[in-house]
């Protein structure tokens, strides 16, 4: 069944909630670091994190352009990674003597640690931009190339068998069912390759660069300016949840009839086209 | 709407079967799968023009194989079948099928499911498109024709299905127990607007269902199956007037009817 939103007036009273929580956490928080109860080392005060993000983004503005340079290698190496898996898993499932052949390969690739092969990529391509680009682009591979690849694999047979009782031949087969059908597990192999970008380029980061978010952060905490650490920290994660609300939101427009508002649309749009014709 | 249907032949409410060209022709008809397990054997029937024939028996007697034989999805092993003096080798067009699962495409709208033949046989125009809503219409979905299958209940989905097939414009209904996943009083139902609208546009249909009572009240005829191997034990003539009231299931002659081909699955059962 589809998903249903809570009644209006119970988020307003739930978020109204969670900010009270919130609020009340960080002045504890503040209290605790300001008497020294807790090591301004190990979690700086709350009002010195808050004055290292006007200072990081608004007067010395240094960490634009660290975000830049992380948020290209998400962003690119998502593209091409996903891009590939997904094309290659399509080809695979088409045509047998690809999977048969390809399939040893991409085992042995998946089971190695992305983490041990950073540095051997690192040797082949250099310090540079493409170095990064590659590592962020072989994490972003795997998920969808393994779930496209059974999604096409792996088709409703009740599907196949109304189809051929209409005659329908392969190649309708596969546009008109297989690749719709997919496209949940599709999306779902591109939101994990998503989740994984993040922590891919940092890694390749914290293993030899010398600009990025990784970088930035390594400098804070090496020098011991943790309230600037926690800053970019924070930065990381508000970035993170917006690529993750992003994927949400493109997944519930694709894959709308499994979401009930968007159905809803998808009806009405879909009416007035047919009364236009 | 059902002007349109009609091939120009009169349909009469006394079904004479005798008189009028048969339809679907088996003979000697056997299915073998790997080579040694028997799901038919010789199989011989006839079925007329517009003729209701109802296929029951228990699991494992083949008529759902004898289904799919005469749909064109399963090869023959043996003997002979054919539909409009046409042998049957592969689907056709002038063959419809409904399955036990309505299998609509969930990113489909119930006019775009029901548009989904069309679209296999070559390009949509607006006579197919208006088509499509006048028998979303028919089956009793007027106001549902954008809606998503996920929206729908089981049995307006299985609607959706009758009208996917009567897009077709087969005129050879095959009906693979179409309600059986529903609860009763929408069986019940929607077996009564199937007699309707099959008798309206005078299709030749064959109703596969394992429930005696109802295999007998929809049918003109009805071929008892028995399994181990799968054979066509006999057809018996259904000699009730159409249209028929569900209170005919508690008359005396229908019981008799229901007893006589009880015997015949005798120790099947």
């Amino acid at each position: 069944m589809a998903v249903q939103a809570p009644r209006r007036g119970f988020r307003l009273w739930s978020l109204a909630g969670h900010f009270v929580i919130l609020i009340g956490l960080i002045g504890l928080l503040e209290l605790l670091t300001r008497f020294d109860i807790v090591d301004g080392l190990l979690f700086p005060r709350p009002s010195a994190i808050f004055e290292s993000f006007v200072r990081i983004y608004f007067i010395q503005g240094n960490v634009w352009h660290h975000l830049w340079v992380t948020m290209s290698q998400v962003l690119a190496g998502f593209f091409f990674g996903s891009v590939l898996g997904t094309a290659l898993a399509v080809a695979a499932g088409v045509n047998e003597t690809l999977r048969r052949y390809l399939k040893p390969y991409v085992v042995i690739l998946d089971a190695t640690p992305r983490i041990a092969i950073g540095p051997l990529i690192i040797a082949w391509f250099g310090f540079g931009f493409e170095a990064k680009l590659v590592i962020v682009t072989l994490v972003c591979f795997f998920p969808p190339f393994v779930n496209t690849l059974t999604g096409m694999l792996t088709t409703d047979e009740d599907r196949l068998q109304m189809m051929r009782s209409l005659g329908a031949s392969k190649g309708q087969i596969l546009w008109k069912v297989m690749l719709p059908a997919m496209v949940p597990t599709v999306m779902a192999g591109v939101r994990l390759a998503m989740a994984a970008a993040l922590g891919g380029a940092l890694v390749a980061e914290f293993v030899s660069a010398n600009e990025g978010m990784g970088v930035l952060m390594n400098r804070y905490t090496y020098t011991l300016n943790m309230p600037s650490a926690f800053a970019s920290l924070f930065t990381l994660t508000i970035v993170g949840f917006a690529l993750y609300r992003t994927m949400e939101i493109v997944e519930a427009k694709l894959v709308f009839w499994r979401n009930d508002a968007e159905m809803q649309n998808a009806s009405r749009r879909r009416a007035r086209a047919w009364a236009a014709r | 709407m059902v002007a349109a249907w009609k091939a120009g032949e009169a349909t009469s409410k006394n079904i004479d079967l005798t008189t009028r060209a048969a339809v679907i022709k088996g003979d000697g008809v056997t299915k073998t799968f790997a080579g040694t397990v028997v799901a038919l054997e010789d199989a011989s029937f006839s079925i007329a023009k517009s003729a209701f024939v109802s296929l029951v028996g228990p699991s494992g007697c083949g008529k759902s194989t004898l289904l799919r034989l005469v749909a064109g999805l399963l090869p023959l092993s043996k003997g002979t079948l054919s539909v409009h003096n046409k042998p049957v080798n592969r689907p056709r067009r002038d063959v419809g099928m409904m399955f036990q699962k309505a299998t609509l495409l969930d990113w489909r709208t119930a006019v775009e499911n029901v548009l989904l033949p069309t679209e296999i046989a070559g390009g949509v125009t607006t006579a197919d498109r208006k088509r499509a809503i006048d028998l979303l219409h028919l089956v009793g979905l007027k106001d549902f024709e954008f809606s998503f299958p996920t929206q729908l209940s089981g049995g307006m989905q299985q609607r959706v299905a009758l009208a996917r097939l009567l897009q077709t414009g087969a005129d050879v209904l095959l009906l693979d127990e179409p309600f059986g996943a529903l609860d009763e009083f929408t069986r019940e139902r929607l077996n009564l607007e199937l007699l309707r609208i099959v008798g309206d546009i005078g299709a030749t249909t064959l109703f596969v269902t394992h429930n005696i009572g109802e295999a007998i009240f929809l049918a003109d005829q009805v071929m008892v199956m028995t399994p181990r191997p799968g054979r066509l034990a006999r057809i018996v003539k259904v000699p009730f007037e159409r249209p028929r009231e569900i209170s005919l299931m508690q008359s005396v002659e229908f019981n008799r009817l229901v007893a006589e081909v009880r015997e015949i699955l005798g120790s099947h059962l």
